[in-house]
């Protein structure tokens, strides 16, 4: 046991998935040029006023409801005042009163034990443009395509003890909010970015000791890192009675180490208050009702249906249930196969190791899912067998689908043959050409039995039935 | 041509041209120039709007239902690919994208825009003295100012330019020019016309108002620019509310003590008690009601206005449009510099106010606390008009003062709102009618209805 524990918070910021800004009707965009999705709004330009995207609101209620929060039927936006130029109004629409989430809670699992991490809120906010600072030499660089953009805030109590928890934590999150089309959490696009909240404190401690804060972590790996790294430098601080002040870091990805942004002075101020070109919003109960029943059903809840009702092992179950396009994936092959276990332990050993996105669709897939389905009934069928399959048809049919998987095998020649005149020429031929390896057989020596198997089965080209085969052989070698 | 009915007759008989009208009113602008009414003139545009209007009327297509009707608007109305500077030398040059909602639905009904009226420097001020582009002078007296913030507004009726005026009113700021210059000032309920485009001084109590010496041409210009805009999430759905029926007689309020109030000039207070008695011959029942919050008034206004505009002010920073410091080093120093040089005197102050306000350890003591006494007025506002029909004060305590008079003493100056940031402070909707003149000063009286009552005000304010 260390002598110290770990205290973690998070404050996760998630980019919402909706085709437009957070409070105007430019387009969200990634990646296109500078300053082409700035309208007078973008601009803050005078006589322009912010209307509520609300999309966003209800893509703030499916999380809230995902995650068990309170909804707050009333809610309003505060402005957060600040200069910078990324930011055109010099304040930020966002929430500081009253958010739209109140309290919930995720489990994780972390070496088998599970965990729950409970939620503080979760708000709405909007995202700031860009600043460049390396472009020019004399001048700072401005992009404006991302202000406004739609965020939620989500901030965790102060309930996790170790990076690999924070890990945990952070891929339950995304996976959740692909899962209800939240956002796609592409943590590489900075769609989902988290600041870590870490201290330490003696074993058992109820006081907490000097928090530090690691600002704008864009991967899991990296936060997990940081966060353990961080949890190190306090610790030796600590046993070096040497003490330190509240700061803000920045993780060094290169050198693998936590730096100092600035002291975090008294407490900025932000002047926040309630944003009076938007009223205040109320969350009808109908309109909640409406937003439940469009909810998909939830990752946890599918991975019990598999379970319990599919008869899947846990472990399939869960990969599959992990996301929704792989769960309707599941649906419509076993809609045709009928056999649960199959269609799952396929797509877990044969499906998703091919693939390598972070999310799926149709257009990743190594091969059409009625493909799919004519492969497995082909195998269910016992035309073919699983090894030679697994070998030769999955690729050839991956590679090209202008034939059915029947005709495929066919082609290739790994139908099963059961005609038993041809069986018994390869049977005669194969003991007549290894008579040392007869007579070592005859003479006890029984595992040869596989090393014939072999021979038969290449020289039919894989056409043989393996059962059949050691019947015949069994006899022919009495 | 101050009245929309000869104008229209006119035009109908053929007597009259559109461009007639507008060539009248450009003689008027040219008479009236030392003013200083407008800081831009639409002249060649309004002259080809008006012939093209006259070539439409001659091919007996429908015209618009603003027909007839030539305006000025408030250099803080947005009009697409013209300038818009809300009398700041921070806007210098900056021409609007877009146009308000409020032009736009009036400029698709045949209206004539002629030209850019001074005001304030962001509509913050009550004598058009606060303005980059100079004072604007009162066209009764040119040694009196004429009000404010839309000053320019008033001048540019009273002086015959145009029918009517869009302004904007966030504690006064049509009703009190209305006054000094003897014009009609209506404020519109809060939301009833969209504020997008409409340049911001304080977000939950800024209308766009309308000035006219007409009160018909108010009503009929009102009826095309209001109702719901998609682009302001603060304006009213106006189907969806029950508008009350006109009747012959009235029960009005006013509150007791109030002509005896310090701040009130014995001219006005004569005049008032006057009105009130005219009411009463007409027939109205006039009664005196209680309100002990009057002397709170001013501090609340001016708490909250000037909290909500250090925010809206924020945006104006020299960075993407506007005036820009030229020997900046860093951001910090293009901020500081931009601004200060940008903005002038009363509104830094207004600034420094409202960032005081709102700042942590004075939130709570004065933002808030003024939040719970516009609570407390609203609530004990609504108990008067739950037995009253409207409301009746003096639109200000004193007849337009002197230019320059009270240039040195703001607080002085704010006084003067008493009467007029009630209905910004509730939302009401409220119209200051000329009500004579004293010592060839002119002066208004003030009648406030309920929340979306404005037809009926208007109606009102029209047979008195």
């Amino acid at each position: 046991m260390s002598k110290y524990d770990t205290v973690v918070g998070l404050e996760v910021h998630i980019q919402l998935n909706t085709k437009t800004k957070a409070f105007c009707g430019d387009a969200l965009s990634f990646g296109d040029s500078p300053n082409t999705h700035v309208s007078a709004i973008s601009l803050a330009h005078p006589g322009t006023l912010p209307v509520v995207n609300k999309v966003q609101v209800e893509k703030a209620i499916r999380l809230g409801l995902a995650l068990g929060c309170r909804i707050n039927e009333y809610h309003f936006f505060d402005r957060k005042h600040y200069f910078y130029p990324d930011s055109p109004k010099n304040y930020q629409i966002t929430q500081d009163n009253e958010p739209i989430c109140i309290g919930g809670s995720i489990d994780i699992q972390v070496n088998g034990q599970k965990k729950t991490v409970r939620i503080h809120h979760i708000h709405m906010e909007e995202d700031a443009g860009k600043t460049i600072h390396d472009i020019d030499d004399h001048y700072s660089m401005v992009d404006l395509n991302r202000a406004g953009t739609p965020l939620l805030e989500l901030v965790t109590e102060p309930d996790m003890s170790s990076g690999e928890e924070v890990y945990a934590f952070m891929a339950e999150l995304q996976r959740l909010v692909r899962y209800i089309d939240v956002s796609d959490a592409d943590m590489e696009k900075g769609s989902m970015r988290c600041d870590c909240n870490v201290s330490v404190k003696p074993a058992g401690s109820l006081t907490l000791g000097e928090r530090c804060e690691i600002k704008n972590l864009n991967s899991k790996r990296f936060a997990r890192e940081a966060v353990e790294y961080e949890a190190q430098r306090q610790i030796k601080l600590v046993e070096q009675g040497i003490t330190f002040s509240k700061q803000t870091l920045h993780y060094n990805v290169v050198e693998k180490i936590t730096q100092s942004l600035r002291e975090k002075e008294g407490a900025e101020d932000y002047r926040y208050f309630p944003d009076p070109d938007l009223a205040p919003m109320r969350v009808t109960p109908a309109y909640l009702e409406e937003i439940k029943t469009s909810m998909p059903d939830l990752p946890w809840v599918v991975k019990e249906r598999l379970i319990n009702e599919h008869g899947l092992v846990e472990d399939h179950a869960e990969q599959i249930a992990a996301d929704p396009y792989l769960v309707a994936l599941y649906q419509e092959i076993n809609n045709d196969l009928k056999d649960p276990k199959s269609v799952a332990a396929f797509m877990v050993n044969q499906v998703l190791p091919n693939i390598e996105a972070e999310t799926y669709s149709e257009s990743i897939l190594p091969c059409h899912p009625a493909m799919m389905a004519e492969y497995l009934q082909l195998l269910k069928s016992g035309k073919v067998t699983a090894s030679i399959a697994n070998q030769k048809l999955w690729p050839a049919l991956c590679a090209d689908q202008s034939q059915s998987a029947e005709e495929r095998a066919a082609t290739l020649g790994i139908l099963i043959n059961n005609d038993t005149g041809f069986l018994e020429e390869i049977v005669t031929k194969v003991i007549a050409d290894n008579p040392d390896q007869v007579k070592k057989y005859k003479g006890g020596k029984k595992n040869l039995m596989g090393f014939f198997v072999g021979q038969i089965m290449r020289q039919s080209k894989g056409s043989a039935d393996p059962q059949a085969v050691q019947q015949l052989l069994a006899e022919a070698l009495k | 041509m101050t009245s929309l009915q000869s104008i229209r007759q006119q035009l109908d008989s053929g007597d009259l041209s559109m461009v007639g009208v507008v060539e009248y009113y450009l003689h008027q602008i040219k008479q009236s120039r030392d003013l200083n009414i407008y800081i831009e003139i639409y002249r060649e545009e309004a002259l080809s709007a008006a012939e093209r209007l006259d070539a439409k009327r001659a091919a007996g297509e429908e015209m618009g239902a603003l027909y007839g009707i030539v305006a000025s608007i408030k250099d803080v109305l947005c009009y697409q690919d013209h300038q818009v500077t809300a009398g700041s030398h921070i806007l210098d040059g900056f021409e609007s994208q877009f146009t308000a909602t409020s032009l736009e639905r009036a400029l698709a009904e045949d209206m004539i825009i002629i030209g850019r009226t001074n005001c304030d420097e962001f509509a913050m001020g009550s004598s058009n003295e606060n303005s980059y582009y100079g004072p604007t002078f009162n066209g009764i007296d040119p040694d009196r100012v004429p009000g404010g913030s839309s000053g320019a507004a008033a001048v540019s009726v009273q002086m015959d330019t145009c029918l009517v005026a869009f302004g904007s009113d966030t504690g006064g700021s049509v009703r009190q020019p209305a006054a000094f210059c003897g014009v009609y000032g209506y404020k519109p309920t809060y939301g009833r016309i969209s504020r997008y485009g409409l340049i911001a001084y304080a977000s939950s109590f800024d209308q766009i108002g309308l000035l006219s010496k007409d009160v018909s041409a108010i009503r009929e210009t009102l009826s095309v620019v209001e109702g719901q805009d998609q682009m302001d999430s603060t304006s009213a759905d106006l189907a969806s509310i029950e508008s009350t029926a006109p009747q012959k007689t009235y029960k009005i309020a006013y509150f007791e003590h109030i002509a005896d109030h310090p701040a009130i000039a014995p001219a006005i207070r004569e005049a008032f008690q006057d009105r009130i008695e005219q009411l009463r011959a007409a027939g109205h029942e006039v009664v005196p009601v209680s309100f002990d919050l009057i002397d709170y008034l001013v501090p609340t206004y001016y708490v909250l206005t000037t909290a909500e505009a250090s925010s809206n002010l924020h945006r104006f920073d020299g960075v993407r449009y506007g005036h820009q410091a030229k020997d900046a080093h860093d951001i910090h120093e293009l901020y500081a510099k931009s601004r200060s040089e940008g903005f002038g005197t009363e509104v830094k102050r207004r600034i420094m106010m409202g960032t005081f306000v709102l700042s942590v350890g004075y939130f709570d003591a004065y933002f808030n606390k003024a939040q719970q006494v516009r609570a407390l007025l609203t609530e004990q506002i609504k108990t008067i008009f739950a037995e009253h029909d409207f409301i009746l004060m003096p639109t200000t305590p004193d007849v337009a003062w002197r230019v320059g008079e009270k240039v040195d003493d703001p607080l002085e100056m704010y006084l003067s709102d008493i009467f007029t940031v009630l209905a910004n402070l509730c939302g009401l909707p409220a119209i200051s009618i000329p009500n004579g003149v004293h010592e060839g000063l002119s002066h208004g009286i003030q009648l406030l209805a309920r929340q979306f009552d404005d037809d009926r005000l208007i109606d009102f304010s029209a047979s008195l």
